[in-house]
């Protein structure tokens, strides 16, 4: 084989895998963008340095986060000084909090129990600690 | 050449020279000084962390935030950079067949520039994380630090500017008229290559820290949501210009990696043509990537798809590297002499931290990794893996050309060891620590954590191991600068004696080469 | 030799194959809960565990490749006694990259 073959050769199956990986995540991220119509709101609010949250039915809450389980909840993220991040780790939920902007997180949680809430963002002396729990109880009804 | 500890010159001979090895060598040793400057903030990081919720070490909060911000701003601006142009300023005019540089005095105000910088960065001392991010940095950072910080980037921006400059000038205008330019090694095509994309990324920043002042001053209101700015904004000017200056960082690095592996594999080059092309697309293409930095602010789907695509079109560029490198040591007579170690290692890392490149490039995966150990563990690889293997492959290739005298290959032999073993075991931890979901920049973590104390102790051990090879090379650079055995300068690396080193162009007896 | 790589290739495949077929399963076992909404986690860690899968497996090609390279082609390997092809050149390494005949 030719000098320039094996090098093009080399460079297709690069480009085989890469566009794998693109349309695989294409698929994927399309899945779970999108937020089923029945999810219960709920606005996040960051600052410096803890996590405050209202439910849909006027509930509020600091640092600690109510769910139940089964339900589709979708996250308002609002952000009140400067840009932090709401993480649940567990339930890989993740999107930013940006000061003057409105972003959207959803999940549902599928076990019960008592799940860690963090900042993701350096926001400052206190961002280690911007910790919260999310406590998912089992449906009732 | 200069053969500095063979013929001794005062050193304000050295300070106040324009030549262009003068300038290298002040370049290249403050970028080394500066290297281990910051190594020592990370080492106190490690340790720090190494004892979660005990405040060993660092004793508040802020002391670490501030601490974590120079490192990165020191390792970034004061040892990559301009090392890069240290070399750049050794080696380009040679390859291009040139006296000096095309200006030799506003290559020395570009060197001069650098100590000044340093000195704002670290007497500020910073609290803003080296990306700065508003609206903390503009609201909530405390001055006069942040404001130090800014008016040292500001500094160390047009520095690397004007260098810049004055590397297209030579390569394009003051080239020798019989090298064409395709023929021009390819360091000076890394060279040329980053210094074209600084010229058009660095402007943006130089804007963006314009805006980030006034802002501070409460005269304008661009990034400050209260008086009607936007965030977003500075996060996506910050991009613009640091994606690409992840570019501007490895390029030189790959370049070396071009000028080491032909000359220990005894081998020409596998091909010229696929690096300069490689290095061009990955010059153009690094420019379409920023935004996956910023996948997680509230971008649309269309958006994100758009820099994923931008981000995964550079892997092919990458790979055409690797590939070269690969197949110009196939069939070789390999002497591994300590910088043929660290160019391969550089090799091997520089493909992990790509792999983990493509992950991160991957949308849904954000949402695993952007802010967590996994980037840090990430851009770690990559900087030390790759960037730092290949400067300090680099270091030991000029060593004897710069003092006349060789290194000690059993040091080197044991950086090589501890460097690769340490950073392997640091910067793989990490990765698994973002798995675990520990966010980067915190000072402390819960202790009951295990999985977190485990991985935490594991990656501290591996830069104690990292650190600890270093003192192996500031010993082998002290001691063997001193006292080292006087190096064969026709060929310091035993390679048969037919092997032409770039360095002793202007030896008389050579006519031909570049 | 042929053969040896053949298999080789053949096992990569299967292997990366088996591991899908496990992930899918896995996925379809979470997906029975209650109501119809998709498993978030689930969908994304899976998405990981394929993209670490492939780069794994093109890791594992490219490392191999690189610690035979650097056995096989090491100046101190016997087979390595006598001076390649290049090494009668001037300067073997800058000028004349593509005349090297290779």
């Amino acid at each position: 084989m030719g000098h320039d073959t094996v090098e093009w050769v080399f460079v297709a199956i690069v480009i085989a895998i890469l566009v794998y990986v693109g349309v695989d995540s294409w698929i994927v991220q399309k899945a779970v963008e999108e937020i089923p119509a029945d999810a219960e709101t709920i606005k996040v609010t960051g600052q410096q340095w803890f996590w405050s949250f209202e439910h849909e039915d006027g509930t509020q809450e600091k640092i600690e986060l109510h769910l139940i389980k089964g339900h589709a909840y979708k996250f308002e993220i609002y952000a009140k000084d400067v840009m932090h991040s709401f993480n649940i780790p567990d339930y890989v939920v993740f999107e930013d909090a940006v000061p003057g902007h409105v972003n959207h997180a959803w999940f549902s949680p599928d076990q019960a129990g008592k799940f860690p809430i963090q900042c993701r963002e350096y926001c400052g002396i206190g961002h280690y600690q911007m910790r919260g729990t999310l406590v998912v109880e089992e449906n009732k009804s | 050449m200069v053969l500095e500890l063979r013929k001794p010159r005062p050193v304000w001979q050295i300070m106040f020279s324009t030549h262009h090895t003068d300038v290298a060598l002040l370049y290249t040793i403050t970028g080394v000084a500066f290297l281990f400057m910051a190594g020592v903030l990370a080492l106190m990081i490690r340790t720090h962390l190494f004892f979660p919720g005990q405040g060993v070490l660092i004793p508040d909060p802020a002391t670490f935030n501030r601490i974590f911000t120079v490192h990165g701003l020191t390792m970034l601006f004061l040892f990559a950079l301009p090392f890069a142009a240290g070399i750049g300023n050794y080696l380009v005019p040679i390859m291009v067949r040139y006296k000096d540089m095309a200006y030799p005095k506003l290559n020395a105000v570009a060197f001069w520039m650098n100590p000044v910088g340093g000195a704002l960065l670290w007497l500020g001392f910073s609290d803003t994380s080296w990306v700065s991010y508003a609206p903390y940095s503009v609201i909530r950072a405390p001055g006069p630090a942040a404001d130090m910080m800014i008016f040292g980037l500001k500094i160390l921006g047009i520095s690397s500017i004007l260098s810049s400059i004055n590397f297209v000038v030579t390569i394009l205008k003051c080239k020798h008229p019989d090298l064409p330019l395709r023929q021009v090694p390819l360091f000076a095509w890394s060279i040329l290559t980053v210094s074209l994309m600084t010229l058009v990324a660095m402007p943006t920043y130089a804007a963006s820290l314009i805006m980030l002042l006034t802002d501070r001053l409460g005269v304008s209101g661009f990034f400050n949501p209260s008086i009607g700015g936007d965030p977003i904004a500075y996060l996506h000017l910050f991009w613009f210009t640091f994606h690409p200056e992840v570019y501007i960082f490895l390029l030189p690095a790959i370049g070396m990696m071009y000028e080491l592996i032909p000359r220990f594999s005894r081998k020409p080059l596998f091909s010229q043509a696929s690096g300069v092309f490689a290095f061009v697309m990955l010059g153009l293409i690094g420019f379409a990537s920023w935004g996956h930095h910023m996948y997680s602010t509230g971008m649309d789907f269309t958006t994100k798809v758009v820099f994923m695509i931008g981000t995964l079109a550079a892997v092919p560029a990458s790979g055409m590297h690797v590939f070269n490198f690969l197949a110009t040591m196939w069939g070789g007579r390999i002497r591994f002499a300590a910088p043929m170690k660290f160019a391969v290692g550089g090799i091997a890392l520089f493909f992990s931290a790509g792999a983990g490149g493509v992950l991160n490039s991957a949308m849904p995966l954000d949402f695993i990794t952007h802010g967590t150990y996994w980037v840090v563990g990430h851009m770690h690889l990559f900087l030390t893996g790759t960037i730092a293997f290949g400067f300090v492959a680099m270091m030991y290739y000029m060593f004897p050309f710069i003092t006349g005298r060789m290194y000690s290959e059993k040091l080197a032999n044991i950086h090589f060891i501890g460097m690769m073993w340490g950073t392997v075991q640091v910067f793989f931890t990490q990765h698994l620590l973002g798995l675990e979901g520990m966010a980067r920049r915190i000072y402390d973590y819960p202790a009951e954590y295990t999985s977190w104390v485990q991985l935490n102790q594991i990656a501290t051990v591996g830069a104690w191991i990292l650190g600890g090879s270093f003192v192996f090379f500031l010993a082998n650079l002290i001691y063997s600068a001193a006292k080292g055995k006087e190096a064969n300068m026709d060929d310091p690396f035993g390679l048969g004696g037919k092997y032409y080193y770039p360095y002793q162009a202007k030896n008389p007896t050579h006519h031909t080469g570049y | 030799m042929k053969t040896l790589i053949a298999v080789s290739v053949i096992t990569v495949i299967a292997l990366a194959l088996v591991s899908q077929m496990h992930f899918a399963n896995a996925q379809l076992g979470q997906k029975v809960s209650e109501k119809q909404y998709i498993n978030l986690r689930a969908e994304v860690w899976n998405e990981f565990f394929r993209m670490t899968t492939a780069a794994f497996t093109v890791g594992a090609i490219v490392s191999g490749t690189m610690i035979w390279l650097v056995w096989r082609f090491r100046e101190s390997n016997p087979k390595n006694k006598t001076p390649t092809k290049w090494e009668k050149f001037d300067d073997p390494t800058s000028g004349t990259y593509e005349e090297g005949g290779h």
